[in-house]
């Protein structure tokens, strides 16, 4: 009963951690698609395979950081509106259970990105 | 809501049409029905709602109290949006324009009848936030011997919270609500943070352990139409967001409680003294003179 | 069947539910309350957000599993060139402005949010209630960021539809 209660807002925090790390990953990654920072004219030019394969290995690890702790705050967000739409037991479990399998799923398809990079 | 003062000393459309829903409960059926009301200035919605009982249609099922906004019985849904029909003006919800009212029962209640919606489960949410002091030391609380130290501006902390009247108007409007029907409400958060405020409290670990739950204040997305509908000025919305953040404080470590201490008890009175024979009540009453010559004041015949 | 229980069946629910809280800002037609307005676009941005997150991670890993099941007998970096190609597109463009959007409406309302429900600023303090009796919430600092966040993401977007479409 108390794990329960504590839940709750263990959750919640995470949720705010999680947001607080984005608004940094996600800048540094909307600031890698502005052409002019990368002496490029136009944002197609900042998606050719070049550019894209250089930033995987300049950052590779911070961009994969972004993936898990964006699909964490959304996925968990996702989680919370489902909590709201239905209660029960059996489908808070079923809830929970689907949150973990698509994060895990989608978390390793984004590390294997990074470890399984092929050369240009 | 706040009161809209303009639109309250308008003079209100002549004849007005409140179309109403109505619900039957033995053959549940739900049905809008119009209504035709003369109306005169400074008439209020529970007036209107009254005169239909009155003059027009005797089964109108309404649920009012005081009349003035402190009772908080006659809440409904009045152009959707959550008011106390009391405390609202025709003019302020009808224009020469427009002269249509409708009015439903509230949101998120089950509906006894008509415009009478059932409250039970938003007491039970108001009781399960245990709304009442906690102290340590019960035999003390029980068997006072002295007052709990409070001043000024820990009151104010408090009072705003306490002019709640449990018309159930944030109840209603919450979105949350809406989806969720174990979700404790507004109402009950906003009393946990009253009470957590409270500098003469003492229960706050048992409060946290009760709205850090599944359905507790984490529910709460800011949507701060519970503030926006609320009659009194209470602000659930900033009493939720406060209760939070508290509740982050705890669970982190760093909430320190305001507590007060007991003062000591006020010294007690002696016997009364009586006034020394050569006391006068007032100088250059003579009460002997009094007694001799009493003083009549011949009142005007009707 | 008990009284309590006969009571019961002869209510009416009475509540709105998930979707129309969720997706309809003036569900309740409260004054002066463009927090909901700020809430419901929360939600659907998210939406928006976490369906093109899924498609982006697999997207992004294009040049990895393009080598077990090759797209057009491309894999490696060809697919993924081949992949960029499809999504210059004008419709796949639309789609990318309205999630660059989004995410900077989530993004600015959620640092609102991370500062009044995780670090309880900006919200209004206790007061004395007086007439008109209007919850100091409302006016408090918070409602200036939300203004603020509004304008600052509309012009964002603006700037983002430059980049995209320019």
């Amino acid at each position: 009963m108390i794990e329960m209660e504590n839940k709750a807002s263990n959750i919640q925090i995470w949720q705010y951690i999680t947001a607080i790390l984005l608004i940094f990953l996600l800048g540094y990654h909307l600031l890698q698609r502005v052409p002019w920072l990368f002496n490029v004219s136009t944002f197609d030019q900042t998606l050719t395979s070049a550019f894209v394969y250089n930033q995987y290995k300049e950052a590779g690890w911070a961009l994969l950081l972004l993936a898990w702790v964006a699909l964490f705050h959304g996925l968990n967000g996702v989680r919370g509106m489902l909590f709201e739409l239905h209660q029960g037991k059996t489908y808070n479990t079923i809830i929970n259970v689907l949150f973990w399998l698509v994060f895990i799923v989608f978390a390793a398809i984004a590390a294997l990105t990074i470890v399984k990079l092929p050369a240009y | 809501m706040a009161l809209d003062i303009e639109a309250a000393t308008k003079l209100p459309p002549k004849v007005i049409t409140v179309r109403v829903r109505r619900y039957n409960p033995e053959t549940k059926k739900i049905w809008w029905q119009e209504y035709k009301v003369e109306t005169h200035k400074g008439m209020t919605m529970l007036d209107v709602l009254l005169d239909i009982k009155e003059n027009t249609d005797h089964t109108l099922a309404v649920r009012y109290s005081c009349r003035m906004g402190l009772c908080g019985s006659c809440g409904v849904n009045i152009n959707g949006t959550p008011m106390l029909a009391c405390q609202t003006q025709v003019s302020q919800v009808t224009s020469n324009a427009r002269p249509v009212v409708t009015v439903e029962p509230l949101p998120n209640f089950p509906v006894v009848k008509d415009l009478m919606t059932e409250f039970s489960d938003f007491f039970n949410k108001h009781r399960s936030v245990k709304p009442y002091l906690i102290r340590k030391d019960t035999e003390e609380q029980e068997n006072p011997k002295g007052h709990l130290k409070m001043n000024p501006e820990e009151f104010i902390d408090i009072l705003q919270f306490s002019n709640c009247i449990f018309c159930g108007l944030c109840y209603s409007s919450c979105p949350v609500v809406a989806a969720d029907p174990e979700y404790l409400g507004p109402q009950a958060l906003m009393y946990t943070f009253r009470f957590i405020n409270d500098v003469r409290d003492e229960g706050h670990k048992e409060r946290f352990a009760i709205v850090d739950s599944e359905h507790g204040c984490h529910r709460c997305h800011f949507a701060a139409t519970c503030s926006a509908v609320c009659p009194k000025a209470v602000d659930p919305a900033g009493a939720i967001q406060g209760l939070r953040s508290k509740l982050f404080k705890y669970r982190l470590g760093f909430f320190k409680k305001k507590s007060s201490e007991v003062l000591s008890a006020p010294p007690e009175k002696g016997e009364r003294v009586p006034l020394p024979p050569e006391a006068t009540t007032l100088p250059g009453v003579d009460l002997k003179q009094f007694e001799k010559e009493p003083v009549v004041i011949k009142l005007p015949k009707e | 069947m008990s009284d309590d229980e006969k009571f019961r069946s002869l209510e009416m629910e009475n509540r709105q539910g998930f979707w129309k809280a969720s997706l309809n800002p003036w569900l309740i037609r409260a004054k002066n309350n463009p927090e909901r307005v700020a809430f419901v676009l929360h939600r659907v941005t998210g939406f928006i957000i976490i369906a093109f997150l899924l498609a982006h991670i697999l997207e992004t890993d294009s040049p990895v599993w393009s080598q077990y099941a090759p797209i057009n007998g491309l894999s490696g970096w060809a697919a993924w060139t081949y992949i960029m190609g499809i999504e210059s597109a004008w419709w796949a463009r639309l789609g990318e402005w309205i999630v660059a959007g989004a995410v900077l409406f989530h993004a600015l309302n959620g640092f609102r949010l991370l500062l009044t429900e995780f670090f309880g600023l900006g919200i209004g303090k206790p007061v004395e209630p007086k007439p008109p009796y209007e919850a100091p919430t409302l006016n408090a600092p918070q409602r200036t960021w939300l203004y603020i966040e509004f304008v600052v993401a509309l012009v964002l977007w603006a700037f983002s539809a430059f980049l995209i479409f320019g």
